[in-house]
């Protein structure tokens, strides 16, 4: 499962059109958080992170935990400066309508896993 | 009564977000340089630098710096409070409180930076192998009354941003938790939004959150004090009711 076919498969809005997902990059896996304490221990690396929290310090966990991109849900959108942090650092970002839970489930049909504590 | 100047989050190179060029001696130095009376070592959900930072400033030297040790800590909701302590010792023993609830997320430690305990000569002399931005067990309302039964101050950090603040984690302000005082971030300041959190009645302060030696001092708070030390501070903002601190 690469970037292209998650965003295709679940209709995401891309919000970096700056970083085209590249369908050479496989993504690990998937977790699920709004703590970002938790998210930077836990978030699996070239994974996905699917998150309703849209302020600055995603990027910033995003990049040290290596995550590949993030799914804002519930239509939540970060800000542009958030937005063009994120284009520098080399993270995608996503938006969907749907709820975390149903972004989750989504991603799980997919095939994708978490981590394990 | 003396007017000091003082800056009252400031982190040393034990907290991972924080440059290893934060050892004790070089903190006291650009608080020095910065003309502060009075600063507050506040690291991630530790004291494991406050002591040394103490000794150096303790040390002879013309205009030294007070120094208040603190704690910033990381509640479950993942709400960053500044807990400020009348000494060295009480600092310690609130910090083993806080690390013993910690997860030791091991990995996620190394994913942010070092975690750099150190000397009053700026030795490395160990390691924080847990993730000190971590969250800890304690809920908010818990943490803030830990805080009080300790003797300490709990300020609600930076409460002008959407990340780790009282209102960006919980989307309210508790009533029923008592903060000494309110900071406003460097940001904030500049963006004048302390307006909006003054009708909460509280002392509201300005304090510079420096993760860098050069952000030291360069958002800070004006205190009329007997003396630059914690017992003052403390005797002014249980007076101050809704004043705000202002860098002028």
């Amino acid at each position: 499962m690469n970037l292209k076919e998650v965003m295709d498969k679940l209709g995401l809005e891309l919000l970096t059109p700056e970083l085209p997902p590249d369908p050479a990059r496989e993504v690990a896996g998937a977790y699920v958080s709004d703590l970002l304490s938790d998210v930077l221990a836990h978030g699996p690396e070239d994974g996905l992170l699917v998150t309703v929290q849209v302020h600055m310090n995603v990027v910033a966990v995003s990049v040290h935990a290596g995550l590949a991109g993030v799914i804002f849900a519930m239509g939540r959108r970060p800000e542009d400066s958030v937005r063009a942090k994120a284009v520098e650092e080399g993270v995608t970002l996503f938006a969907s309508n749907e709820s975390a839970f149903d972004v989750v489930g989504r991603l799980y049909a997919l095939g994708l896993r978490g981590s394990r504590a | 009564m003396k007017r000091f100047a003082a800056d009252l989050h400031v982190h040393t190179a034990l907290s991972p977000c924080a440059d290893d060029a934060l050892t004790p001696p070089a903190v006291v130095l650009a608080a020095m340089d910065a003309g502060l009376d009075l600063i507050a070592i506040c690291d991630h959900n530790t004291a494991g630098n406050a002591a040394a930072v103490q000794e150096v400033a303790d040390g002879p030297g013309e205009g030294r710096v007070a120094v208040i040790p603190g704690i910033e800590i990381t509640t479950a909701e993942e709400v960053h409070v500044v807990a400020l302590f009348p000494d060295t010792a009480t600092a310690a023993a609130a910090a083993a409180a806080v690390l013993a609830g910690l997860p030791s997320y091991e990995a996620g430690a190394r994913r942010l930076g070092r975690q750099l305990l150190m000397n009053g000569d700026g030795d490395i002399v160990g390691e924080e192998s847990k993730m000190l931005s971590a969250a800890s067990l304690f809920p908010l309302a818990q943490a803030v009354a830990y805080v009080h039964r300790c003797g300490g101050l709990a300020i609600a950090a930076h409460v002008d941003r959407p990340s780790f603040s009282v209102c960006g984690q919980l989307g309210f302000f508790p009533p029923d938790v008592r903060f000494d005082a309110i900071e406003i971030s460097a940001a904030g300041h500049d963006q004048g939004r302390d307006a909006e959190f003054r009708v909460l009645g509280l002392p509201l302060i300005f304090a510079s959150d420096s993760h860098s030696l050069d952000e030291i001092g360069a958002t800070r708070s004006y205190f009329e004090l007997e003396a630059p030390d914690f017992h003052g501070l403390a005797r002014a903002l249980r007076n101050a009711g809704g004043r705000t601190y202002g860098i002028a």
